[in-house]
């Protein structure tokens, strides 16, 4: 049952002389959430960017859904299309109304009618109770809903797995829970997500495991309990003291 | 004191010095503009491009074309376009261009090198991000370029477009060199057959600059509703 959908074996990756990633190996099983902390700095970003290809790396293997995600014959935009990405910044399409944004790829990349994409994307605005503003630009959104449109964006693809890169870290404190309610209900459907975020409350409700990184190396990959209750290193320690401080 | 002048001269060449002249001036500044706009965002697209001869071909285009007197080069295009185009199909002699078509060759391949200018700050005024998005969603780079990239970037450059579009409506004036009949031709015609030159370069100059006045007028209004709506 337990069969991994996203697997990283000994990935490197290095910017000129600088090393990002130092052979980062975990795992991500199907319809189980990994959380990915750290300091800053310390290759987060690049580490799930290189899941679906927006980072190229040097060494060692990434697969995803039993696909090679750096091997020549694989057809990039089409992983892309099944893998939903949630950026800090939203990067909402500022030129599109909100449900512009939810059809455009399902009907370039996914070649669904504009009927049809129109339907799943209503659904799905209806569920980040956003159904009121589809008609609305991005830039006439708050913070929280534009991050909920970009959540509802990934889900149109009907996405086999989500990456969340500090989803939260750029929103105003009074906004953060309305898009962390939306991403632990998709975790208890089920969703397989990579998640990267300081949000500790979040990790302990919906996690399965935690990674933990550190000068882009991967220093703790531990079960959720077991993070929390008694993490091995002293970097991970130090780390969730001071984070759990405030 | 305008006695021994004769500006009745002005209304009677109006027919000829719009329909004929003007005509002309405005549909080649369009076509040069539509192409120029065409051809420079594939230049400034290519400059942009990580394939290292892409930008260099581009980059070197630009800079030869923006190194030269524009009257130069619609002296050479005029001679060398016949020849070219003669080669491209394949025919045993130079074919028939005309004064009109050769212009607006020339006027697009010259722009392009300024407009690609124009579109490249445009495409690097777009975060990086908007570009993961894109591709995040299995979007190729063509239509990230399409949906996503070049339509914001030529908003954001609209201004900027027009300013440019307005220095080549003034700049197509220098199709006297090959002897057009432009606004600008078509007004020098009329000046030297009834000795009339202060007369028709007087209203020559007026209609340029009210044309252009106008237009600039236009893009700052545009300007400044374009930073209330951001
Ligand atoms: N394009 C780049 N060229 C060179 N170095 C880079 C580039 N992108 C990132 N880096 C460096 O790689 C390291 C890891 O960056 P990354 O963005 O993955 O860190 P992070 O853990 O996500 O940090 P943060 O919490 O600040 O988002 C940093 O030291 C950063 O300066
Ligand atoms: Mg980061």
């Amino acid at each position: 049952m337990n069969s991994s959908m996203i697997e990283f074996r000994a990935v490197s990756k290095w910017y000129g002389s600088f090393q990002v990633l130092k052979r980062c190996s975990t795992r991500v099983d199907k319809g189980q959430v990994v959380v990915v902390c750290g300091p800053s700095g310390s290759g987060k970003s690049t580490l799930i960017k290189c899941v679906n290809g927006l980072e190229p790396f040097q060494e060692g293997e990434i697969i995803v859904n039993a696909e090679s995600v750096g091997a020549k014959g694989t057809n990039l935009s089409r992983l892309r299309s099944k893998i939903g990405m949630v950026f800090q910044h939203f990067e909402l399409f500022p030129h599109m109304s909100v449900t512009e944004n939810l059809n455009l790829a399902q009907v370039k990349v996914l070649g669904r009618s504009r009927e049809e994409a129109t339907t799943k994307s209503m659904a799905l605005l209806k569920r980040v109770g956003l159904e009121a503003h589809a008609k609305k630009y991005p830039g006439e959104l708050s913070g929280g809903q534009q991050q909920r449109v970009a959540i509802a964006r990934g889900l149109a693809m009907d996405p086999i797995a989500m990456l969340f890169d500090e989803p939260t870290s750029a929103l105003d404190p009074e906004m953060i829970n309305e898009v962390l309610d939306v991403m632990v209900e998709l975790a208890q459907e089920g969703m397989t997500m990579m998640v990267v975020t300081h949000e500790m409350g979040f990790a302990r409700k919906v996690a399965h495991r935690v990674v933990f990184m550190d000068n882009g190396e991967i220093v703790e990959d531990a079960a959720t309990e077991e993070f929390f209750g008694s993490p091995r290193s002293d970097r991970a320690q130090l780390f969730l003291s001071k984070i759990l401080q405030h | 004191m305008f006695s021994g002048y004769d500006f009745d001269v002005i209304q009677r060449s109006l027919p000829y010095l719009f329909r004929d002249g003007m005509t002309f001036t405005v549909t080649l500044t369009l076509l040069a503009m539509t192409g120029g706009i065409v051809f420079g965002t594939l230049l400034a697209m290519m400059r942009l491009s990580s394939f290292a001869p892409f930008s260099l071909v581009a980059g070197s285009y630009v800079n030869l074309m923006r190194s030269l007197p524009l009257v130069l080069v619609i002296f050479w295009f005029f001679f060398l376009v016949p020849y070219i185009g003669g080669w491209i199909v394949g025919a045993p002699r130079p074919i028939a261009v005309g004064a009109f078509w050769s212009a607006v060759i020339t006027f697009t391949m010259f722009e392009a090198a300024y407009y690609c200018e124009i579109m490249r700050a445009g495409i690097q005024s777009i975060p990086r991000g908007q570009v993961a998005a894109g591709q995040a969603l299995g979007l190729n780079y063509w239509q990230t370029m399409g949906h996503v990239i070049l339509p914001q970037a030529f908003r954001n450059m609209l201004p900027v477009l027009l300013t440019q579009t307005i220095i080549l409506f003034q700049d197509t004036s220098l199709v006297y060199v090959i002897s057009a009949t432009d606004f600008l031709g078509a007004a020098a015609k009329i000046a030297n057959r009834d000795y009339r030159l202060v007369e028709m370069y007087t209203f020559v100059a007026a209609v340029y600059f009210v044309i252009s006045f106008a237009l600039s007028a236009l893009v700052k209004r545009l300007q400044s509703r374009m930073a209330i709506v951001q």
